[in-house]
């Protein structure tokens, strides 16, 4: 007999990643309950990721859906050492998105008028506290990408946030590959030590 | 791409961790770093720094029903996945007497077909339990768990519109073909069975179109030995990840009957075996679907005909 299904949608409990690991393991079980208390957990963080990536609402969906059907194929393959349950959805669904991106060349029609209107993702003039609704974690992140140079944050969000390679911010940005290349290490490196406490693994 | 050298690499990856680079580099920089006790440390701790950046993404709601609508596709997916996991090969008994309607006709099935026999199979829907709220009655569960359904990949070159062109097709069909007809033959008992489920004495015939009235193909029910048999042709192919989805439409449910795919030229054949009440058809219905199909429809209806006299 199935497990009853619990109606978690849209909950705002807090989510730790041991329940994640432990609804991962239901998933292992073919236990579709888990898919869907998964879905409930992550599915605004990942719509919310793919949407700003892909602009369309129709496509983000697609992804969503995508990428929580390969978590149930592929749940197995989860390694806890790796990472957080989250962190490895969000990477499917941001490769999968990132995917879908390059297929349709959206990127090639974006102007460098889109490229300054990047939401200012992370600009010192955004109010984090408004924006994250008292989230530390991603008060802190903003914090961290608001207190890169803007060279540096830069080129973080034309390659996170709008999936450019650095062929192509190089290009658009119409500063030499090399020195994408390098702002991009820097910036990573100096995020690396904020953000380090919210490093989490699921063992 | 040959291997880099530990300067090439170590360049590469903030660009490996945001993907950022191509493919190729990203493989060979992750080999590398694989055995490197530089590159392996730096590069986990770069993409445990991105993998945060997610955070920082401006929270954008779902619009309510779609959010929904993919929950419930997922967990319909996942049940029907393990269901089907669970069915022990080659395949539950109602499906087992689908394949039955047309091996047990005297004649074995070329191997060709066979395998789109088999393959249909597999990819059969297992017709769910609806929601408490929503149970269908008993007697159409009972008639759900007994649908057993077989898409061929049997392909009708020209087929014309009318049932007796149809009927007359099939009988002519040579058993040597012209050159130029790449169509594979039908074995003759297995053109027979088609013709009898077509064109029995209680065959009541479906007209299917499209929204804008574009005739389509038919459905052929024969409600003596109750054998169904779509005939489509000009059908685009689904998109990606999707396939189409047939549906038998009474007043009380939506009953699946089962999934396929066009051939190149736009045509499909299909062959079902599935006891129904003689006036419980109200229409036929095809919609696109999500590849595997789905245990009810979510998708627009592409093609439809009603059953109404």
């Amino acid at each position: 007999m199935n497990p009853p299904e619990r109606d978690l949608a849209y909950s705002h409990e807090v989510r730790t990643n041991a329940e994640d690991v432990a609804l991962i393991r239901r998933m292992c079980d073919a236990d579709e309950t888990a898919l869907v208390a998964l879905y409930d957990r992550w599915m605004r963080s990942l719509y919310s990721l793919v949407f700003h990536l892909l602009k369309d609402a129709d496509d983000a969906e697609d992804v969503v859906e995508e990428t929580f059907w390969q978590a149930w194929r592929k749940a197995s393959s989860y390694e806890p050492s790796r990472g957080a349950v989250s962190t490895w959805l969000l990477t499917i669904g941001r490769r999968r998105a990132l995917d879908r991106l390059r297929a349709k060349g959206r990127r090639r029609e974006e102007s460098m008028t889109d490229v300054r209107e990047l939401a200012d993702v992370a600009s010192p003039m955004s109010d984090p506290s408004q924006a994250v609704e008292g989230a530390e974690r991603k008060t802190q992140v903003l914090s961290a990408l608001a207190g890169l140079p803007h060279e540096q944050r830069e080129v973080l969000e034309l390659g996170y946030f709008r999936g450019l390679s650095q062929t192509e911010i190089s290009e658009l940005t119409g500063q030499p590959l090399g020195t994408v290349k390098t702002r991009m290490r820097l910036a990573l490196q100096k995020l690396r030590e904020p953000l380090a406490m919210y490093r989490e693994r699921g063992d | 791409m040959n291997k880099l050298s530990h300067e090439e690499a170590y360049s590469e990856l903030a660009g490996v961790a945001l993907d950022s680079v191509a493919v190729e580099v990203s493989v060979a920089v992750r080999e590398h770093a694989a055995s490197c006790p530089e590159c392996g440390p730096e590069l986990a701790a770069m993409e445990d720094a991105v993998a945060q950046l997610a955070q920082a993404v401006p929270e954008v709601a779902i619009n309510p029903g779609h959010g929904a609508g993919i929950r419930s596709r997922l967990l319909a997916r996942a049940r029907g996945e393990r269901e089907a996991r669970s069915v022990p090969a080659p395949g539950p008994p109602d499906l087992a007497r689908g394949v039955a309607s047309l091996t047990g006709l005297g004649h074995k099935l070329t191997p060709g077909t066979q395998r789109a026999v088999d393959a249909e199979v597999r990819k059969v829907v297992p017709l769910p339990v609806r929601d408490r709220s929503t149970a269908w009655p008993a007697y159409v569960l009972a008639a759900a768990a007994s649908i057993a359904l077989v898409a061929t990949a049997v392909q009708l070159s020209r087929v014309s519109a009318d049932r007796d062109a149809l009927r007359s097709q099939i009988a002519t069909r040579s058993s040597t073909p012209a050159p130029s007809d790449t169509t594979p033959a039908i074995a003759p008992s297995e053109k027979q069975a088609i013709i009898e489920a077509m064109a029995g004495r209680d065959v009541k015939m479906v007209p299917l179109a499209t929204v804008t009235k574009e005739s389509m193909g038919h459905m052929f029910w024969n409600r003596q030995s109750n054998d169904w048999t779509m005939v489509l042709y000009t059908m685009h192919p689904p998109k990606p990840g999707m396939t189409y989805q047939v549906w038998l439409v009474t007043d009380s449910a939506k009953i699946s009957a089962g999934t396929f795919q066009p051939d190149a030229t736009g045509h499909a054949f299909m062959q079902a075996k599935y006891a129904l009440d003689r006036n419980a058809l109200k229409a036929v219905a095809i919609t696109e679907e999500p590849a595997g199909g789905m245990p009810s429809p979510t998708g627009p209806i592409v093609v439809s005909g009603s059953a109404a006299p």
